[in-house]
């Protein structure tokens, strides 16, 4: 099986000092993420998330299906996130890792329990037909902070997708491509992010977006996902070295933050790719009517 | 099926007639089976647990943990639900519940053990559930503290915890009144987080909450939370000297 | 996940040889020396330690074997077969309906079915799908369903029917051949099971009464007054029984198993309408694990102790042969004589039997 290189202990050592001293290796500060980069792809619903090193590409395609019988009056959402041998040697096809468990849960307990996405909108016809969504997160790179990256990228991607119209007519449900009518956004309740807490030094020094070898390095991890509104959808902390229970709730005040900011970017991306896709569009009619 | 919590801001009784900060019966035993290096029964109210622990033994070969690992022992949790636990009967192998269960407790109690002194060797903890009403990771985390002690494990300190509960508030400012111990009817209905602290100090060791609730409310909860995890640190320690002093 | 190797007793083939001549003896010495041949380790039982179980028990014997049975039983939608449907004039006992049983006799009679019954049987260390779980729970469904009285209770009325679920946990790992507890915890947990009564009539969609202490219980006291002869046998037990030479020895614990002759597993009902001790609903004999003990190499084969280490294989079977009636411990080949089955089974049925003696310890325990 393949494993993690573990961190040399010189590394350990020299990351650890380096942080006494209020340094980061790459001179962040420790409440920073680093520069995070969204870019769309040219299909709805395709979202490209850098940060630093880490690469994530989430996905979202839509099929119709039949809803589970015990909830006929929702559509089905799935998030599939899987670790492929692209992102690091470390990971392995068809063995889950530890790793791999908790990012599948915590996008899970984020966004889905957290019902960032009305599934009930995904609904065509009551117990008969229904849009099944399905999110496919891939990590193309990791430089640790996969599951703030991935949440990121899921998000943004919901939100940029737009799903195809339907016409319901009694029983018969027909969907409109994307030439007949505009295809619709998804209604998104609210906009859940993750932001991971990286404790040091047994709970006495915080990072923020800690990356790969600060992960290797650290004693305790905390995952806070909450949206702008100033919701906790999710606190994660399943173990290592223990915290303050002060420092536990300033978590929440720090995640609160850095999720207003990130919202924002996000927000700016998705309307300057709404802009970039509109202009042609309704200069094209524009110039259509001018024509005649 | 929702469920009618609306009463509590009434008569500030919850469902089962407990006041906010009441715990549910907590009943304890160590050393409840002849056969295993320790063990453990707790009833967390209707949660029963039944918690075994094997070893330390000789590391299986193939198993995860060896390689440059194993200069430390290594914890293996075992979580099975029995089919009888719940309200309705189902019968479940590994799946993501039990997969998470067993994750958080390996993380959450390896660092208070002292496995560096079994090195290439492996502790393994067995959970049966046995009746499920609420609080089970809770519930779990007790009885594996209990059941590690009882095995005689080195480890620093008692990892006790509890869930809370955040009643829904009644005007949208103030965030609603922390409700201690949940069980599973509140459980389905309220935002819960569960809450695990090592010592006397109360330092947080786990902290797990997958329910949507306003920041506010946080605060509340871990503070009833921690006072909880006090008290059934109390409890616990009240079992481990009770079964001392029988030797005594 | 614990080892999921089988318990080894370990022992060397010095110390197997003289707990095996011990217990050959007349009367047998036991590891537990207190004990006679008939004599059951001691346990304690608990039942309805489960809020949420229609019946469940707990027992723990004093070596640390521990079961635990759950009994769950839920409404199920009957598949509709041709025969049901020929009786369709007929009347319909309501469960619990005790008084009426004898009109309608022939009604519940032969309706139930098999597959209403589920056993599951968990090890730790085991997977379901291994052959110890596998075997351990269709032994016990099989003398379960041996009488149809079981699966006749479950029947509701033509579309509904009780499914009954039997939850066989053992706490422990599998120190000694683990069927006879689970057997017992599992009688005791049945004789406790309590169905909720039924308020709706026929073949409506079934109605029960919320009331528990309404419930009436699966197997009815026998007990009762005018009509109990109808009442059901109560469920079977299963005892272990092996032979060592001519010596017969019950409840054996893992250490006597690892020498036993063999062994066999009696399972048997105390029946109400015969006047005379309890039933044999099956017997069977078990593997014992004595086949796996390793063989004792005696001073005549050993090069260390003077002796001449046979050349060939051919050579060292012929040797063994004839040390067979030696003390040097050889693995027994299994097999027993036929007289002694019968004086097992006439040891386990008779009249205060150990079958009758189990059987009552454990209503006992339902009483008290």
């Amino acid at each position: 099986m393949p494993r993690e290189t573990e961190i040399s202990v010189n590394e350990r050592a020299f990351i650890q000092q380096a942080l006494q001293e209020n340094l980061r290796l790459d001179g962040r500060a420790f409440d920073a993420f680093r520069p995070l980069e969204l870019t769309f792809g040219d299909e709805y619903g395709v979202a490209d998330v850098q940060l630093g090193k880490t690469r994530v590409i989430a996905r979202i395609s839509v099929d119709v299906a039949v809803p589970p019988p015990e909830r006929k009056f929702d559509g089905i959402f799935q998030i599939i996130a899987e670790f492929s041998p692209m992102a690091s040697p470390a990971f392995e096809v068809g063995r889950p890792s530890d790793a791999e468990m908790v990012l599948s849960r915590i996008l899970e307990k984020a966004i889905r329990r957290s019902n960032a996405l009305d599934t009930e909108s995904l609904c065509i016809i009551a117990g008969l037909k229904c849009f099944a969504l399905r999110a496919d997160v891939h990590i193309i790179d990791h430089d640790g902070g996969l599951v703030d990256a991935s949440c990121i990228a899921v998000m943004a991607a919901l939100q940029h997708f737009r799903r195809p119209d339907v016409v319901v007519e009694g029983e018969k449900a027909t969907i409109l491509s994307v030439r007949e009518r505009e295809p619709i956004p998804l209604s998104i309740l609210h906009q859940p992010l993750c932001v991971s807490f990286s404790y040091f030094e047994d709970g006495e020094i915080f990072l923020i977006d800690a990356n790969l070898s600060e992960e290797q390095v650290r004693n305790a991890e905390i995952i806070v996902t909450m949206n702008k509104h100033g919701e906790v959808c999710q606190i994660a902390k399943y173990g290592g070295a223990t915290v303050d229970p002060l420092a536990l709730l300033n978590c929440t005040n720090v995640a609160l933050q850095k999720v207003k900011e990130m919202s924002k970017i996000i927000q700016g991306k998705l309307e300057a790719d709404a802009k970039k896709r509109d202009a042609g569009g309704l200069m094209a009619e524009l110039s259509a009517e001018n024509e005649r | 099926m929702p469920l009618d919590t609306s009463t509590y801001s009434l008569a500030l009784l919850r469902l089962d007639g407990r006041r906010w900060n009441e715990l549910r019966r907590l009943h304890a035993q160590i050393s409840v089976q002849a056969a295993a290096s320790g063990s453990s029964y707790l009833e967390m109210g209707n949660t029963k647990i039944l918690c075994t622990v094997s070893g330390p033994s000789e590391a299986r070969r193939g198993a995860g943990g060896g390689g440059a690992g194993s200069s430390e022992g290594n914890l293996e949790v075992d979580v099975s639900f029995a089919g009888f636990s719940g309200v309705e009967r189902r019968k479940r192998r590994q799946d993501k519940r039990t997969t998470d269960l067993s994750h958080t407790l390996t993380s959450s109690l390896t660092p208070l053990l002292h496995l560096h002194l079994y090195p290439h060797s492996t502790i393994t903890l067995t959970l049966s559930i046995l009746s499920q009403d609420g609080s089970l990771l809770a519930a779990c985390i007790n009885s594996a503290t209990l059941a590690l002690i009882d095995a005689g494990v080195p480890m620093t300190d008692y990892l006790t915890a509890v869930t809370c509960a955040s009643s829904p508030s009644t005007s949208d400012e103030e965030a609603g009144d922390p409700l201690l111990d949940v069980n599973s009817a509140e459980e389905q209905e309220l935002p819960f987080l569960t809450l695990g602290t090592v010592g006397r100090e109360g330092r947080v060791g786990v902290c797990v909450m997958e329910s949507r609730v306003r920041g506010e409310g946080v605060e509340g909860m871990v503070a009833v939370g921690i006072e909880g995890c006090a008290r059934v640190r109390e409890i616990v320690d009240g079992v481990v000297r009770g079964y001392g002093k029988r030797f005594a | 996940m614990a080892p999921s190797q089988h318990v080894q007793v370990n022992l060397s083939p010095a110390e197997l040889s003289y707990l095996r001549s011990s217990l050959a003896q007349s009367p047998p010495i036991r590891l537990d020396h207190t004990k006679g041949p008939k004599d059951f380790r001691s346990m304690r039982a608990e039942y309805d330690v489960l809020p949420g179980a229609n019946g469940s028990a707990r027992i723990a014997l004093d070596d640390g074997l521990e079961a635990l049975v759950g009994v769950k039983a839920e409404v199920e939608k009957s598949q509709r077969s041709p025969r049901v449907d020929e009786q369709e004039h007929r009347l319909t006992v309501a469960a619990g309906d005790m008084d009426m049983q004898d009109a309608d006799d022939d009604d519940t009679k032969a309706k139930g079915q098999n597959a209403w019954v589920e056993m599951s049987v968990e090890i730790p260390g085991f997977r379901d799908e291994d052959a110890l779980p596998v075997f351990l729970a269709s032994m016990l469904t099989e003398s379960l369903l041996a009488s149809g009285g079981l699966k006749d209770r479950l029947y509701i009325n033509r579309r509904f029917h009780w499914k009954l679920y039997i939850d066989i946990l053992l706490l422990s790992p599998a120190l000694s051949y683990p069927l006879a507890l689970l057997s017992m915890t599992t009688h005791l947990a049945l004789l406790t099971s309590r169905l909720p009564a039924l308020k709706s009539e026929k073949d409506e969609d079934p109605l029960f009464d919320d009331d528990w202490d309404a419930s009436v219980p699966l197997y009815p006291k026998s007990k009762g007054k005018t009509k109990g002869t109808q009442a059901m046998d109560r469920p079977p037990v299963i005892v272990l029984a092996m032979a060592v030479d001519q010596n017969i020895i019950f409840d054996p614990c893992k250490e006597e198993l690892a020498v036993a002759d063999a062994v066999l597993a009696v399972a048997c009902t105390d029946s109400t309408s015969s006047p005379s001790g309890a039933q044999v609903i099956a017997i069977r004999t078990i593997d014992p694990p004595s086949h796996l003990t390793p063989l004792g190499v005696p001073n005549a084969m050993n090069s260390a102790t003077g002796g001449v280490v046979p050349a060939s294989t051919a050579d060292a079977i012929t040797q063994r042969e004839l040390l067979a009636s030696s003390d040097v411990w050889t693995p027994p080949r299994g097999g027993m004589k036929r007289a002694l089955v019968g004086q097992i089974v006439k040891a386990v049925v008779e009249k205060g039997g150990v079958a009758e003696e189990v059987i009552q310890a454990l209503q006992s325990i339902d009483v008290g």
